[in-house]
């Protein structure tokens, strides 16, 4: 596999990694709107997943409620994204050591793509058919990978 | 400000036509956007134009917390390689749950979210999993300050915090004795009352600004 140490300079060497390290206010800001967007993004999965394992009662389907939920999920997630990559750019060759960043962006990819594959397919999809067991098994695996997502973020700072 | 914008264009919108959730994603992308040039402006505002530290005159609320800091568990907490980043983690993710879904109830309120679901309906299906969250929060919370108790009495952005927390509390409090008891009256109303929005409102605002404080904390530690 072709070594990702050019990315991770090409990121560190870029203009706006230099303006947000210069700064003693954009780091912090980018973060708190990193952790704000944050709040909304793991409040929708939730919704949706707490709802799918049966916790909450449920009076109205669950594709129902994804669907409504869905700008929230995708503005929140794009949020994320470019806010996180402000804070890349700014200490790309610092993550670029950092084992729990490897851990949380191989996590990042997994969920963002189960999110939309796997998991829209399943709400999508009458339980009817599918049986509740499946629902519940899509709900844990999804809420286990946006989890390991925050702890490896949040790991960053620490190790 | 954003909810004067936001709020008012979503009226009317058919959730279901398929232009409408183009149209959604554009204004919560720029809800997003607006939010984070606040959220910029207050957080500069906290870390650079205010003191982050304060000498206050509470010398008997300074005794307790220092008391507090040289118990075992508070030098247990913080000089554990484990312990201190686990709690932190779960108070990070704590968010998620309690804020993060109080929010969908706060943004049902405004009518920014699940207009067409029963104000009673959506509270009941996002009360459960909040409480726990807030459960969950106040617990590491309580930790976290027990670590750290005498570093955050002498934090500006703490108090600051604690105080938006107090707030927070009131505002729920004062809507779930007056405006939420009457819920029936306005349950499937197209536009809430007045009060009902601006207890949405405020609660959005002020669990936003916990959240950022929160952060800010940590800078000025």
């Amino acid at each position: 596999m072709p070594s990702l140490l050019p990315l991770f300079q090409w990121a560190n060497n870029l203009p706006i990694a230099d303006w947000v390290r210069n700064s003693t206010w954009i780091f912090p800001a980018a973060e708190t709107v990193h952790i704000v967007a944050l709040a909304v993004l793991f409040g929708a999965i939730l919704f949706v997943d707490l709802q799918l394992l049966g916790f909450v009662r449920r009076d109205t389907s669950v594709s129902h409620l994804e669907k409504e939920l869905r700008p929230w999920t995708f503005s929140s997630l794009i949020v994320i994204l470019v806010t996180g990559a402000l804070l890349f750019s700014s200490e790309a060759m610092k993550l670029y050591i950092s084992a729990p960043f490897q851990i949380k962006i191989v996590m990042l990819f997994l969920a963002i793509a189960f999110n939309y594959t796997i998991h829209r397919k399943v709400i999508g999809t009458e339980t009817v058919r599918l049986g509740p067991a499946w629902g519940k098994v899509t709900a844990v695996v999804s809420i286990a990978l946006w989890l390991s997502v925050g702890l490896a973020g949040r790991a960053i700072g620490f190790f | 400000m954003m909810s004067v914008e936001i709020a008012a264009a979503p009226v009317g919108v058919k959730a279901s036509s398929p232009g409408s959730r183009t149209k959604k994603k554009i204004l919560g992308l720029i809800a997003g956007g607006v939010i984070a040039v606040l959220v910029s402006a207050l957080v500069w505002l906290m870390a650079v134009a205010m003191p982050s530290k304060t000498d206050g005159p509470f010398t008997f609320l300074e005794n307790i917390c220092v008391w507090l800091y040289d118990t075992p568990v508070s030098v247990g907490i913080r000089e554990s390689a484990l312990l201190f980043p686990a709690i932190e983690g779960i108070h990070l993710l704590g968010i998620g749950l309690s804020v993060g879904m109080l929010c969908w109830f706060d943004l049902r309120l405004l009518g920014l979210a699940m207009k067409d679901e029963p104000v009673s309906k959506v509270w009941s299906r996002v009360m459960p999993a909040a409480f726990t969250g807030f459960v969950l929060m106040f617990i590491t919370g309580g930790l976290l300050f027990w670590a750290e108790a005498a570093t955050a009495y002498h934090s500006v952005h703490f108090w600051i915090k604690i105080g938006l927390i107090v707030l927070a509390g009131v505002n729920a409090g004062y809507f779930e004795m007056t405006t939420h008891k009457h819920v029936a009256e306005w349950d499937t109303a197209p536009v809430l009352p007045v009060r009902a929005r601006m207890a949405g409102l405020f609660s959005l605002l002020l669990w936003t600004a916990v959240i950022i404080t929160g952060r800010t904390m940590a800078y000025s530690f």
